[in-house]
């Protein structure tokens, strides 16, 4: 799944500072699931434009709020038709994606971002999700005990583990597992360490930082959280 | 689509006890048991929070008796209340006591007007006769109840003992019916039935109860000293002095034995005995009963069998028994003794009572055609019309059944004047209307483990010494507090969460995660499935849906809560006071009862509350509206320590979080909303109310949220 986050209030405002009149869009898959973008937080960012409105007291934006089942679709679109008359733009809470074919669908009106596209990945626990995939186009998982090391190790390296490995943990932090040994611990399950012994050559990434995530619900109990 | 605070359009706005059309809850078991089929989670839910004349209006909509049966209902609700599964069943009867009591029955008048000329003629003035009485004249009918005993109140009045159902609480209930016009002839016995056609009655109700007491056919059953327990109870009641000896065996175990020993022992004999087939714990009597009369001294005796009453010069002497290895009926109904051989003996007495059941004594309609009888004794009835074979005469309650129960004959009471009526107006009998719905099932074990476990609360009872000389009522009624508790032991069953809108759910399995009971799981086609009678109605995964896909199905949660909220907002506007702030309170016990309300008399700032059913049904959404709508400051207060779930403060500092969050990120101070625990006996809320007031004074010093909103 296409795991995204909504981007901070203040950036929102600035975009869409010189539309009058807005509708914010949600996504009913993706966007949905991952809590970024459904109609729960359609309606609460909604609010939340308002009320910071209110309280700077200058801004005099109609907002109004709309959900699709998946933006990513033109036909999905539809609906919109006679919705755009009335607007100035679209804010919308979906993955680059549906951005992107709203963008092609209407091709007068400006869209705007309301959410990063964060990562592809899977679900923790409530609320927590985990970047598991990179879309490198070379899928590489038979040979690494279906665990993907792109994401996973966090240099991405392909013959791992490296030297800063300790106790199963990566030295970047000791609370991250190190992706290599999660692939060793997983073949030597299958019976097929050999596949550790062999030489993988290097392939061209982007150095981005790995594995990434996102918490989107407040931990009452260490108050850790993505801010 | 729908959004939060823009859905209610289709809400009832009137009478909240009244079932509004978003109203999807399914029948729980405990109304589905009760003849009456009252709406008992409805009106306990309101005693939980404390409204108790709308708990009383809940339960006078289905029950034209509610004060007799607060005393006397045999409550069988209370053995399939799903609250078993997990400790204790619900007090159900001890709360409707409350209900009827605090809430002020004895002061409501019904009203009934005359709009059918036809007369009705019912016999007997039992809970059977009277019933069809109250719901005939609220039809439009003139009726005339006709009884035999100088007072009306049939079994209610000359069976149970007073100790169970003071006087004063029948005479209540016939003054209201006089008031509505019913016509009771006392002293008047029917013994023609065709009679009472000629005097002009169109239709007949017959209920004359099961008043024959019967004996055990064994020698000396017929001496002077030996009573049915009818005979007997009624003698008591009425205050006719029986010979009631010093020495009492009554013979039978089941409640009506237990009235007996009761009432001898209140009406000045020195021993009492109760002797029965059954083994001490297959005794039919209730539980309470059998231990209230063992405090009062009462013996005894379980498994035995009865061979001779002992003649002493033609006065009893005592009776002859056996002891029971065990007993059992046969698939006929035949009844199989294990006798233990050589043990016979005798347990001494001058008075004996039979207890062993009663049946009608019909042998006073002479000269009736039509009527058919059975064995048994019972009129026979076609149970859709509750008619007998002769048209135009109904008959409904003992009579029909054999001795039954109070609320049985209520309920057949309040259906054979719907019945009645079909037959006045030519109509054809709009049987089925009172069908029975499929009730919820079992609780699955696993989530019975999930579910805290909370005492029953019993109310507590007239002490040992004081009840005995006298007949004063044995049970006392709750008080506010316990009464409150209790009824917060409900588990709300079949209001829980339904997926309303299939088509939007995207299976993100938010609400599978979320549930603390484990309730919703993925069926084999990958659909999210919320079972309705697993569902504890917490109204968590509600909140949680970022589909907005789940709904409670009564509206308790999300659409009253914004109905409340814009109602506020609205009056607050109108009043213009500043600061204005806005808290959402748990409504639940004491929170809902007193605390609230001296709160806001004690808070120095105009504070406005949002009444709600639970802190955590609050949703993040709703708490950034209030700030939408112009308040300076919110607060959310849960019931505190006395929450009848475990998870509740963890959501709600979840939805705080989240928008206080927001807040700082629109530049406003995080620390105008907040959560607060009411109750907690650590906290002083008045003060930690009073500090939050001042502090949103002071911000709102510093800034003011302006409150010109354009949407
Ligand atoms: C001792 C005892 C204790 C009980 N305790 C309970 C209890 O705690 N809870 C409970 O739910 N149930 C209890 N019951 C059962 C309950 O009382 C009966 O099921 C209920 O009263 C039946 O109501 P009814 O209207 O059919 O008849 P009844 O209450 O028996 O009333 C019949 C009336 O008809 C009158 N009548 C008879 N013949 C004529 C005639 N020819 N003309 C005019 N009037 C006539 C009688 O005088 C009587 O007043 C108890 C029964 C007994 C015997
Ligand atoms: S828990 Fe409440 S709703 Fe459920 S059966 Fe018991 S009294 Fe009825
Ligand atoms: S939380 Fe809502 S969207 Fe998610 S699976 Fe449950 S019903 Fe569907
Ligand atoms: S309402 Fe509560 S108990 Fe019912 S499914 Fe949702 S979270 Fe579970």
């Amino acid at each position: 799944m296409i795991v995204s986050e909504r981007k901070p209030l203040a950036e929102i405002r600035r975009m869409i500072a010189p539309y009058q009149r807005l509708l914010t869009l949600g996504c009913g898959t993706c966007a949905t699931v991952c809590g970024a973008g459904g109609e729960r937080e359609v309606s609460f960012l909604n609010s939340a434009l308002r009320v910071a409105q209110a309280k700077s007291g200058n801004e005099t934006h109609t907002l109004s709020e709309y959900t699709v089942k998946r933006q990513c679709d033109l036909e999905f679109l539809d609906p919109l038709v006679e919705k755009v008359g009335d607007i100035d733009a679209i804010l919308a809470l979906s993955c680059g994606i549906g951005m992107q074919v709203i963008a092609e669908r209407f091709p007068d009106m400006p869209v705007l971002p309301g959410v990063n596209t964060s990562f592809m990945g899977a679900v923790d626990e409530y609320g927590v999700w985990d970047e598991r995939c990179a879309a490198c186009g070379d899928c590489r998982l038979e040979e690494t005990g279906g665990i993907c090391p792109i994401t996973r190790c966090t240099k991405g390296i392909l013959n791992g583990p490296c030297a800063g490995t300790k106790d199963g943990k990566c030295e970047v932090s000791k609370d991250m597992d190190c992706g290599w040994i999660l692939i060793y611990k997983r073949l030597e399950g299958l019976g097929q360490l050999e596949k550790m012994r062999r030489y993988y050559p290097p392939r061209n990434f982007r150095t981005i930082p790995r594995p990434k995530r996102i918490i989107s619900q407040a931990n009452i109990d260490t108050g850790e959280d993505n801010d | 689509m729908y959004s939060a605070v823009t859905d209610n359009t289709q809400q009832n706005q009137g009478n909240r006890t009244k079932k509004s059309s978003t109203d999807h809850s399914l029948m729980p078991p405990c109304q589905a048991t009760c003849p009456l089929h009252m709406d008992i989670r409805e009106y306990v839910d309101l005693v939980a929070q404390g409204k108790i004349m709308e708990a009383l209006q809940v339960i006078r909509d289905d029950n034209p008796f509610p004060s007799i049966c607060a005393y006397v209902c045999d409550y069988p609700c209370e053995d399939t209340c799903r609250r078993c599964q997990v400790d204790k069943p619900v007090a159900i009867r001890m709360l409707k006591r409350f209900a009827v009591e605090f809430g002020g029955d004895r002061m409501i008048q019904v009203k009934a007007e005359t709009t059918h000329r036809e007369r009705v003629a019912i016999v007997g003035s039992g809970p059977a006769g009277l019933s069809v009485a109250y719901y005939l004249r609220k039809l439009g009918y003139p009726v005339t109840v006709f009884e035999a005993d100088s007072k009306p109140g049939g079994m209610l009045r000359v069976g149970i003992p007073e100790y169970r159902l003071p006087p004063k609480i029948i005479d209540t209930e016939i003054q209201r019916l006089i008031q509505m016009g019913v016509e009771i002839k006392v002293n008047t016995r029917v013994v023609s039935l065709d009679r009472l056609f000629d005097m002009g009655y169109q239709a007949v109700f017959v209920a004359i109860g099961a008043h024959q007491g019967r004996k055990l056919r064994i020698p000396g059953a017929d001496l002077d000293d030996t009573w049915t327990a009818v005979s007997f109870l009624r003698n008591a009641r009425l205050k006719q002095k029986g010979n009631i000896g010093e020495k009492v065996v009554v013979l039978g175990g089941g409640n009506v034995a237990f009235d007996c020993a009761r009432t001898a022992r209140r009406s000045g004999a020195k021993e009492m005995h109760i002797a029965c087939l059954e083994p001490r714990d297959e005794m039919l009597a209730d539980a309470p009963e059998i231990e209230q009369a063992e405090e009062e001294g009462i013996v005894i005796h379980p498994s035995r069998t009865f061979t001779r009453i002992i003649d002493k010069d033609g006065h009893v002497a005592g009776v002859e028994c056996l002891k029971l290895r065990s007993m059992e009926f046969d698939k006929e109904g035949k009844l199989h003794l294990d006798i233990i051989e050589g043990s016979e003996h005798s347990l001494a007495a001058d008075t004996v009572i039979f207890a062993i059941g009663q049946c009608p004594d019909l042998n006073l309609f002479s000269g009736l055609s039509g009527l058919e009888v059975t064995k048994q004794g019972t009129i026979v009835i076609d149970q859709a019309t509750l008619s007998t074979h002769h048209p135009g005469i109904f008959a409904g309650g003992d009579v029909v059944t054999g001795t039954a129960s109070v609320t049985q004959a209520l309920a057949t009471g309040r259906e054979a004047a719907f019945r009645i009526n079909d037959y006045l107006q030519h109509r054809y009998p709009l049987a089925g209307k009172e069908a029975e719905e499929n009730p919820l099932g079992d609780l699955f074990p696993e989530t019975v483990e999930t579910i805290r476990k909370t005492e029953r609360l019993e109310p507590s009872i007239l002490p040992t010494e004081a009840r005995v000389k006298s007949f004063e009522a044995v049970e006392l009624v709750y008080d506010w507090e316990a009464a409150t508790e209790e009824a917060r032991r409900c588990l709300h069953c079949g209001t829980g969460a339904e997926i309303l809108f299939q088509d939007k759910c995207a299976t993100c399995l938010a609400c599978l995660r979320v549930c603390p009971y484990h309730v919703p799981y993925l069926d084999d086609s990958g659909t999210i499935q919320i079972p309705a009678d697993q569902c504890q109605a917490c109204g968590i995964c509600v909140a949680e849906c970022p589909a907005k896909a789940i709904v409670l199905r009564k509206p308790y949660g999300r659409q009253q809560i914004s109905e409340e909220l814009d109602h506020i907002v609205k009056a607050a506007a109108q009043l213009n006071l500043k600061p204005l702030i806005i808290g959402f309170c748990c409504q639940y016990g004491l929170s809902g009862t007193g605390t609230l309300a001296s709160l806001r008399r004690g808070a120095k700032a105009g504070i406005w509350i949002v009444p709600v059913l639970c802190a955590a049904k609050v949703e993040a959404e709703q708490l950034l509206y209030a700030f939408e709508m112009g308040a300076e400051g919110v607060f959310v207060a849960g019931c505190g320590e006395q929450c009848a779930r475990e998870n509740i403060a963890f959501w709600v500092r979840q939805h705080v979080e989240k928008v206080r969050k927001t807040l700082a990120q629109i530049g406003l101070e995080p620390e105008r909303l907040e959560a607060f625990n009411l109750s907690a006996t650590d906290e002083e809320p008045v003060k930690a109310l009073n500090s939050f007031t001042e502090k949103i004074g002071e911000l709102c010093f510093a800034s003011v949220i302006t409150q010109e909103v354009k949407r």
